[in-house]
């Protein structure tokens, strides 16, 4: 990365205002959230907002003693990482063929990708349910893992295809001319060249599958397959209503794995894509 | 010199194979590795049909998977949508649905309630997006907690969606806020006016996916050759000049995906209306989506659902088709 | 860091205190299968059912309670049936209970003396609240429901029970004799019989009342509130608050349940219910914008505008928040709003409120009404629809449910003999208003469509209740959409899939009676 150097007419100062003031927007709601889960329920609602409870810990002995939350985060792991491998092994090569080559159809192919991103879960809730009945996938973890994968798989090709479009024909051409097959360049040189874009559509596809709802409620019955975002439900009806404290309990023990993932990859995401024709 | 930069860049779509880069990141080790030696094999000759047909065979497994489990219920949803249904009973009304959806006033309002809170949304994201994006992606400082830009997005969007409902209404934190520095008087009325209603649902949507496009955005302009930008800078040219007229076009195709991608994402906008408003006041916030469920899931209508959610899958589509065409082509060049 | 004493959970205090030979499971929803010689005594387990070990210790020591049973052991279903011959006939068997996830924990605490006492292993399958109706629907539609008993809002009943969904228990009611008559006829009526078949037995017996902030509204009204005299109308409530909303510092005059949907249909309901309002006439015509109708609905607007902010998206649990922690002067809301509330460890206005007597409208009736409220229910698919009626009845039982309520978890008993019980009018406050007005309450028929109507209803009153169309166009509105989904679902000339004369008596059971005060 080249020596930062100022360009004329910027003020340090307002980009750091802006960047600043944007950091605690997004900060503030978050550490407050925190707040609510760590006090009693009779401090979450009160007749003027309270900003320093009484630190508790009650939704923590509410979660652990009656909710199974190591199983539904377990199954949140496993019915994530899985429709994630899926995605990336159907949407990588999908992708190098939208972005790289030109066949009758391509238009409408990479558009009916798109569409299946676009059916209101509501509607297609009862066949899919249905579906998963008659294939006797109900309450498992496998069903939610072919869901969410199905849900994804158009944001994933579309995010690799956009990468895969900034590598440069150049690199291809070389290598095709020295006699590479086209799997060969697909495999040792596209992908390890996107690998930012790969990852960077991982990661959005993990996180799109950790929060789907509706889904995962019909396809789940028991705790075999409800996950985190099924978990959070649990609190907000029901005798005891709404209980806030526990619902942002639940909300960051599903943040937080997903926190730890983000950072670990972070230097890949922004990792820059240059790339160019090989030098000499 | 300067404008002949400028307008060069400009008219150019932008491909970075026209223009020299840094260090590459693949290196002449991995295209040696793809390459078999020379001597050895002669360059592998494939047949044409074989040629021809592999774009399919790329794409066949996706394709397969999609439809497998996208294709069934899309037919099961438009075969539904020619019945009046109630649980085990369908009763054949051919397009009686479709003439009794489009003379229904609240149909037209969750497609207004969509545009409207949508487009306002996505409008305010991608700018608070591409001016995050572009403030940070080069500065040394931020770097490392850059990660702070992202975290609305990694809550579970019930989650947010209850953040914001304490906040704006059963905690009252926001007019709480608001009273203290004496902008309002008592407490508001989120959910009473219309425009505070909606605003609620945006505020809380802008907030969680902003950082789904400021990734996008700051990984495209890391992309980017910084040649042309040094070029500019070194030449004197102020900060906005160069954003609106380099580093914008350049990043032309991958803000229209983003875009494009983040925009059908929020017509189905559901999450934050079920818990936040279900769509009071009086069905002003209720979106498409939420529409659909309550039709399907309250009112037990479920060829009505179905043929209100065709219908949004057409305009979608309708919408989404241009936006498309014009991505292949800035791709294809 | 100071924990709390309320952080203890009840199901977690169960496993502790109880002495059940019962293994349990590390959650305690599966429990492994039990051979029959491998019983625990009959007695014994009985006895396990008792204050000392289901009521909270922190209630408990609250309010000073004694090993004494808060209900009638001779009306007690549990300690009357022949436990033997459940376990010879159907021991060994399994019963699988869908339940809202929410309502989980307090059938759990019950199920495992079940399962020692009948032999029977129960599966429960926890379904969110809010996704209850969808899921029973999805099960339904799909021709096989995999569960054998489901609890929901006894308003569905018409639209489970119409298509024939739900299996008759009236042999198995008459076979282990369940004690029917003990419920109020409010609840036996309508949350159990549909045409002339008992389909369910009550759980969770609700009423809705008003209650009312001492603190604030007792310098308003000049004195310490008076049950029956001190807001003896809705004009009075009106008025006084008005007088406290504009008191400020957080407190709103009244909160009220306004949400699109049927929340906002239930408080129309209750309200116009003591102006005279009933739904139907005999030809089973919705009367909804009728003179009471309206004037329920002109009182509703009124009170909206003494009501706490965000009340056109308040349903049950926003409302429920908002009274406990002390953000507005009075409640329309159930009767668990004056029991939770005095609990400690949900409420921050302890000691600070009271449930009255239904306000008056003149020219109406008395007519506290019984909205919502859940009944439980065997599949008509079930394999086991024996062992699930057991289920259920223990579940309802007199002494369990007298438990529940000492808990104040919100599930609420409908036993004359329990809601008599002094020991137990000792831990709830609005009890004896409770009792006293069960005698008198008015509900609404359960019919198929009839939770389409509600929400319809409740759509349009929304709209009212924001200002965009007015009282008269709401009811005119919901008055046509009745109509259309009642034809939808049979009702045509008069007649209809249900008989009025089936259900006329449970919709008014205070007629001719004289009043509690």
């Amino acid at each position: 990365m080249a020596k930062y150097r100022k360009t004329r007419g910027e003020s340090l100062l307002l980009r750091y205002i802006v960047l600043g003031g944007w950091a605690l927007v997004c900060l503030l709601p978050i550490l407050w959230f925190l707040s609510i889960g760590f006090r009693p329920r009779t401090e979450v609602i009160t007749p003027v907002p309270i900003y320093w409870p009484t630190w508790s810990l009650d939704a923590w002995h509410l979660l652990m003693s009656d909710w199974p939350i190591a199983q539904y985060l377990r199954n949140s792991v496993i019915a994530v990482a899985g429709s994630v491998i899926i995605d990336l092994i159907l949407a990588i090569p999908a992708a190098y063929a939208l972005s790289r080559y030109e066949f009758k159809g391509r238009e409408d192919i990479g558009f009916y990708i798109l569409s299946t991103r676009m059916m209101a879960p509501a509607i297609v809730a009862v066949p899919i349910f249905f579906l998963f009945k008659t294939m006797g996938l109900l309450d498992s973890v496998w069903a939610l893992m072919l869901i969410y994968a199905a849900i994804n798989l158009s944001l994933v090709t579309w995010i690799i295809r956009s990468y895969m479009l900034d590598i440069p024909k150049e690199l291809e051409d070389a290598a095709r001319t020295d006699g590479a097959g086209d799997l060969r360049i697909l495999w040792e040189i596209i992908i390890p060249a996107c690998l930012p874009g790969i990852i960077t559509a991982a990661v959005i596809a993990a996180i799109f599958a950790i929060n789907e709802f509706l889904f995962t409620l019909l396809i789940a019955s028991t705790a075999n397959a409800y996950t985190m975002s099924v978990a959070l439900a649990n609190f907000t009806g029901g005798s005891d209503g709404i209980i806030y404290n526990a619902i942002a309990l639940v909300s960051f023990i599903a943040f937080v794995p997903i926190l730890i993932l983000v950072i670990l990859i972070q230097k890949h995401l922004s990792r820059g894509l240059t790339m160019g024709a090989v030098k000499g | 010199m300067l404008r002949r930069v400028f307008m060069s860049v400009a008219e150019k779509p932008c491909r970075s194979d026209q223009m020299t880069t840094k260090a590459p990141l693949v290196s002449a080790a991995g295209v040696a590795k793809a390459t078999p030696n020379r001597r050895n094999t002669g360059p592998r000759r494939r047949s044409p049909a074989l040629r021809k047909a592999f774009p399919y065979l790329l794409l066949a497994p996706a394709m397969a998977y999609l439809l497998v489990i996208t294709l069934y219920p899309g037919l099961f949803a438009i075969y539904q949508s020619l019945f009046v249904v109630k649980f085990l009973t369908w009763e054949w009304t051919g397009l009686g649905n479709y003439s009794a959806i489009l003379q229904d006033r609240e149909f037209w309002a969750a497609l207004g309630n969509t545009a409207i809170i949508g487009g306002i949304s996505l409008t305010l994201q991608t700018a608070i997006a591409l001016t995050i994006a572009y403030f940070a992606y080069r500065d040394p400082f931020i770097r490392g907690w850059r990660i702070v830009y992202l975290m609305p997005m990694l809550f579970m969007p019930s989650a947010v969606a209850f953040i914001w409902k304490l906040a704006f209404n059963d905690g009252r934190v926001i007019s709480n806020l608001l009273m203290s520095v004496g902008l309002v008087d008592g407490n508001v009325d989120w959910l009473g006016n219309v425009w505070l209603a909606r605003m609620t649902l945006i505020v809380a949507d802008v907030w969680q996916w902003t950082p789904f496009l400021f990734i996008i955005f700051v990984a495209a302009l890391q992309g980017q050759d910084q040649e042309i930008e040094e070029a500019a800078r070194l030449d004197g040219a102020s900060w906005p000049s160069i954003f609106w007229n380099i580093s914008l076009p350049m990043m032309r195709p991958v803000i229209v995906v983003a875009v494009t991608l983040r925009g059908i994402d929020i017509t189905t906008m559901f999450t934050n209306v079920f818990v936040m408003t279900q769509g009071t006041p009086g069905g002003a916030t209720e979106t498409m989506s939420y529409f659909i469920y309550r039709q399907g899931f309250r009112m037990f209508n479920f060829g009505y659902a179905s043929a209100a959610s065709v219908l949004m899958l057409i305009l979608t589509i309708i919408i989404a088709q241009t936006v498309v065409k014009r991505a292949f082509h800035s791709g294809k060049k | 860091m100071t924990i709390r004493f309320g952080g203890m959970s009840r199901r977690s205090f169960l496993r502790t205190g109880a002495a059940f030979g019962v293994a349990a499971g590390a959650v305690g929803l599966k429990t492994p299968a039990l051979a029959q010689s491998g019983l625990p005594d009959i007695q014994a387990t009985l006895d396990g059912i008792s204050v000392a070990n289901y009521v909270r210790e922190d209630y408990r020591k609250l309010y000073n309670m004694s090993d004494e049973p808060l209900w009638d052991p001779a009306k007690d279903w549990i300690r009357t049936v022949d436990w033997e011959k459940v376990r010879s006939e159907l021991g060994g068997t399994t019963v699988r209970f869908a339940i809202g996830a929410a309502d989980q924990e307090s059938a759990a605490e019950g199920l495992k003396p079940f399962e020692a006492l009948s032999g029977i292993k129960v599966e429960l399958v926890p379904i969110p609240d809010d996704s209850i109706y969808d899921k029973a629907i999805s099960e339904f539609i799909s021709g096989n429901a995999s569960f054998d008993a489901l609890q929901f809002f006894s308003a569905w009943l018409g639209d489970f029970a119409a298509p024939g969904f739900l299996a008759p228990l009236d042999d198995f009611a008459a076979k282990w004799n369940l004690p029917l008559d003990d419920f109020y006829d409010t609840y036996r009526l309508n949350y159990g019989y549909f045409g002339g078949k008992l389909v369910g037995l009550p759980f969770d017996c609700d009423i809705q009342m008003v209650h009312l902030r001492k603190s604030v509204l007792e310098p308003i009204l000049g004195g310490p509130i008076d049950l029956v005299n001190s807001v003896p109308t809705y004009d009075e409530l009106i008025r006084i608050t008005g007088e406290a909303n504009k008191l400020g510092g957080g407190v709103a005059g009244i909160g009220l349940l306004g949400a699109r949907g049927f929340w906002s249909t239930y408080t129309w309901e209750h309200i116009a219910a003591q102006a005279g309002m009933q739904l139907f006439d005999a030809n089973w015509n919705p009367t909804l914008n009728t003179d009471a109708g309206m004037k329920g609905m002109e009182t509703l607007l009124a009170l909206a505008q003494n009501a706490i902010e965000g009340v056109s998206g308040a349903g049950w649990g926003e409302n429920r928040a908002a009274w406990l922690g002390g953000q507005v002067a009075a409640n329309i809301s159930w009767q668990d709003s004056g029991t939770q509330a005095m609990r400690p460890d949900q409420s921050q206005i302890v000691d600070d409120f009271v449930t009255i007597y239904e306000p008056r409208i003149s020219g109406g009736v008395f007519a506290p009404p019984n909205i919502a409220g859940s009944t439980s229910v065997v599949t008509a698919t079930s394999q086991n629809p024996e062992g699930a009626f057991l289920m259920l009845a223990f579940l309802t039982t007199s002494s369990i449910m007298a438990m529940n309520e000492a808990n104040a978890n919100g599930v609420a008993p409908g036993y004359r003999s329990v809601l008599s019980n002094e020991r137990l009018r000792a831990v709830s406050q609005p009890m004896k208003v409770w009792a006293d007005s069960l005698e008198h309450a008015w509900c609404s028929p359960r019919l198929p469509g009839m939770f389409e109507m509600e929400q319809a209803l409740g759509n349009e009153i929304n709209r009212a209740i924001t200002g965009q169309i007015t009282a008269k166009e709401a009811l005119d509105n919901g008055q046509a959409a009745w109509k259309s989904i009642m034809e939808k679902n049979g009702f045509k000339d008069g007649g209809g899939p249900v008989a009025y004369a089936d259900v006329a008596p449970g919709l008014y059971v205070g007629g001719g009676k004289a009043l509690p005060f």
